[in-house]
């Protein structure tokens, strides 16, 4: 049992508690509740959007991605770090400025019909489960690393995701914005600091980042996955089977437990080790260095495209821009997470190429580890930052690292269900439900969102193990993201750039837009896990959609498309067109506010004083 | 902002008017600025996988160690490039914004000026 670190965890969850319960005092009104009372500064801001932004899937799936993949896991660092220029430079301004609570609002605002409004709701919720998902997958996977039992009888995963989700809900329905802002500032500090003490610990045990990439790109890389009996056994078109790639590769005394399994037929399942293919450049072996362990030529474009993009269609980083108190400051906020995450991004894949080499030379020396391993690889890699942190510096920073992945977890999760809790309980409740709802009631729906919540990412964190997807994907919290990136970067993006910078936009068109990139994506991106699974074969027109990974290079586009021709033919722009333009583009409001200096940062804390 | 008052040709806060003509001007030159950086960014972010498709040079040839150009750039150059972009581009942004709040200002002023 790892006791330092767990009762570092127990200290971090009710130190967060605290926070919320602390700033429950300060939130008393709709704004206070979603919004921070509009009154957070440039640096606050930015450690919060840094904190809502790095989920699991940076901190666990990132160094979990390179180390499992080369450079292909790479550039989901990059590309994370890359979607803050997008919303820089075509969206946070104008957003701020048109000054609303959600996104939603500003689709009701722009277009003005309940039925973009509505179909927005939807967007947000489906855009926001997809990102819940890899969180709570993250959530059971940590703990099994961490604690390695269940409690109450449940397994480790399970328990996991049912404790963590428990108690976000609980802080974020307490604390509200306020609270959750917080603690997001909080845990993006723990986050930076765990993941720079990591590879501190990672260098001081001799690794050298230039050699070690050269060192790890002299042999191709090795991929581990769990098989039954008859998936192992089974030949594939060329008549290969899954145990005779790995008898090329896994040692005599390796090979021994596979064959056991398999004269015993034993149930479940055993992972092995083979070398991976190129997708990209087929001839060439698949080096770490190089790029193609998961994506062919389309994919490397459209993986790409749906980070650089997804980030601007991610509700809950949306809405934290509606909290910067003026046009400036949400760009000067943008500009200090961008070096916030440029500084974490460049550090995770250094941690996960570190981690090839520090786990494999450990477990070569007799070391033992609670994360399943074959061939001296882990085969969840999304379990190798709590593992670094125990091999580097014991349950200390096994502690450190593990409250850490927690943090990525609490304030993500936490930003999502305040975008949920606004998306349900502002945008249907306050608007069609109940439109004279007092402010206590409104605050009351908002919490209960955030409950009713909570427990659907609790079922689908479930899910996710009993539909094989953990075994289907090699990096699957990173994968996971990069879907919600998708559904994100397809649903929103096109209705936001066009809705700014096209005055021509119609709500026909932009309804369309959201209706068409919306379904497009999830369609594609649930033909790809039932490729995966083996429920879709490869030919034919499903085998094709089926095959990409990330759908934007191809969805995008068409959503852009709908929304240009559908408002071409359409051509009926709002009757205050002119009016709904000047609240975009209009300055009138920001100079206002400068001169009677009401653009400066306000405190967080004065909504407490009556 | 107690006096806002908005109509079809005008907003109002305070003593500062947004017309649909001062309200143009801002916005044609916010969009050369966001797009020209736009294109900068899209360009260099979509030339990476371009040249790792298509350049061997790029993603197979170390240059320090077991660092190949793609290698390096991705992990570590590319933050340097968004890091001078986001810079850059906010700093213009915010000269942009205190140049076109005047000029918006005697726009409105010339514009109700002659509606008077």
């Amino acid at each position: 049992m790892n006791t330092i670190a767990i009762i570092l965890v127990i200290a971090l969850t009710i130190f967060t508690i605290g926070l919320s319960v602390f700033s429950r005092r300060f939130t008393r009104t709709t704004a206070d509740f979603y919004l921070a009372g509009r009154k957070v500064g440039s640096f606050a801001n930015a450690s919060a959007i840094s904190g809502d932004y790095l989920s699991a899937a940076s901190f666990l799936g990132v160094a979990g991605a390179v180390y499992a993949s080369g450079l292909d896991g790479v550039w989901y660092a990059a590309g994370f770090a890359g979607g803050f220029m997008v919303v820089v430079l075509f969206i946070a301004s104008a957003l701020r400025r048109f000054g609303e609570y959600t996104v939603a609002d500003f689709a009701f605002g722009r277009f003005g019909s309940n039925r973009i409004r509505l179909l927005t709701v939807v967007a947000v919720l489906i855009t926001s489960l997809f990102y819940m998902a890899p969180q709570m997958f993250g959530a059971g996977t940590t703990w099994q690393v961490l604690v390695g039992q269940g409690i109450f009888g449940l397994d480790a995963y399970t328990s996991g995701v049912i404790v963590v989700a428990a108690i976000i809900a609980f802080y974020v329905s307490v604390g509200g914005m306020k609270g959750t802002t917080m603690n997001q500032i909080f845990q993006f500090w723990w986050l930076a600091f765990a993941m720079i003490l990591v590879v501190v610990f990672a260098f001081g045990s001799g690794f050298k980042y230039p050699t070690a990439l050269a060192d790890e790109s002299a042999q191709p890389i090795v991929n581990t996955k769990a098989y039954t009996v008859a998936e192992l056994t089974a030949p594939d078109a060329n008549g290969v089977t899954p145990y005779d790639k790995a008898a090329k590769i896994m040692t005599a005394e390796e090979l021994a437990k596979v064959d056991e399994f398999i004269a015993a037929g034993s149930d479940g399942k055993i992972p092995v080790a083979f070398n991976a293919g190129n997708k990209l450049h087929e001839l060439r072996d698949m080096l770490f260095r190089e790029p193609g362990h998961r994506y062919n030529t389309f994919d490397q474009f459209s993986m790409v495209l749906a980070l650089v993009l997804g980030t601007a269609g991610l509700p809950h980083i949306l809405n934290r821009y509606y909290t910067n108190p003026s046009g400036k400051a949400a760009r000067r906020s943008t500009f200090w997470v961008l070096v916030f995450i440029g500084t974490f991004y460049i550090l995770a894949p250094i941690a996960g190429l570190a981690g090839l080499g520090i786990i494999r030379d450990y477990l070569a020396g007799g070391g033992t580890i609670n994360a399943a391993t074959v061939h001296g690889l882990l085969v969840k890699p999304d379990q190798i930052m709590p593992t670094l942190g125990e091999i580097l510096g014991g349950q200390w920073l096994m502690g450190i690292v593990t409250a850490g992945a927690f943090a990525a977890m609490f304030s993500t999760v936490g930003g999502l269900l305040i975008a949920a809790a606004s998306a349900l309980g502002h945008d249907v409740y306050e608007k069609y439900i109940n439109k004279g709802a007092t402010e206590a009631k409104r605050v009351a729906f908002g919490k209960a969102s955030v409950l009713v919540f909570a427990g659907v990412a609790l079922l689908i964190g479930l899910a996710i193990p009993k539909f094989g997807l953990d075994q289907a994907y090699p990096a699957l919290i990173a994968m996971m993201v990069t879907w919600a990136f998708s559904v994100g970067a397809s649903a929103f993006v096109p209705m936001l750039l066009t809705g700014i910078w096209w005055k021509g936009t119609t709500e026909r068109g932009a309804t369309a837009g959201i209706a068409v990139g919306l379904s497009s994506a999830i369609l594609i991106i649930f033909l790809n896990i039932l490729q995966q699974l083996g429920h879709v074969g490869k030919e034919g027109i499903l085998g094709f959609f089926g095959a990409l990974t990330f759908p934007v290079l191809f969805t995008f586009p068409l959503a852009v498309l709908t929304i240009i021709i559908v408002s071409k033919i359409d051509g009926q722009l709002p009757k205050n067109v002119d009016a709904i333009w000047m609240r975009i583009h209009g300055t009138a409001s920001e100079r206002h506010e400068k001169q009677h200096g009401l653009d400066k940062v306000g405190s967080m804390f004065s909504g407490g004083k009556k | 902002m107690g006096d806002t008052t908005d109509s079809a040709t005008q907003v109002q806060h305070g003593d500062h008017i947004d017309t649909i003509e001062s309200v143009d001007l801002v916005f044609r030159a916010q969009r050369k600025l966001s797009f020209t950086y736009g294109a900068v960014f899209f360009a260099v972010t979509l030339a990476i996988p371009a040249l790792s498709v298509w350049w061997k040079s790029w993603y197979a040839v170390p240059i320090w160690g077991g660092f190949t150009a793609n290698y390096l750039f991705v992990s570590l150059l590319y933050y340097v490039f968004l890091w001078t972009m986001a810079w850059a581009y906010s700093k213009q942004a915010d000269k942009l914004d205190d140049r076109l709040s005047t000029m918006a200002d005697e726009i409105t002023a010339r514009t109700t000026g002659e509606e008077a």
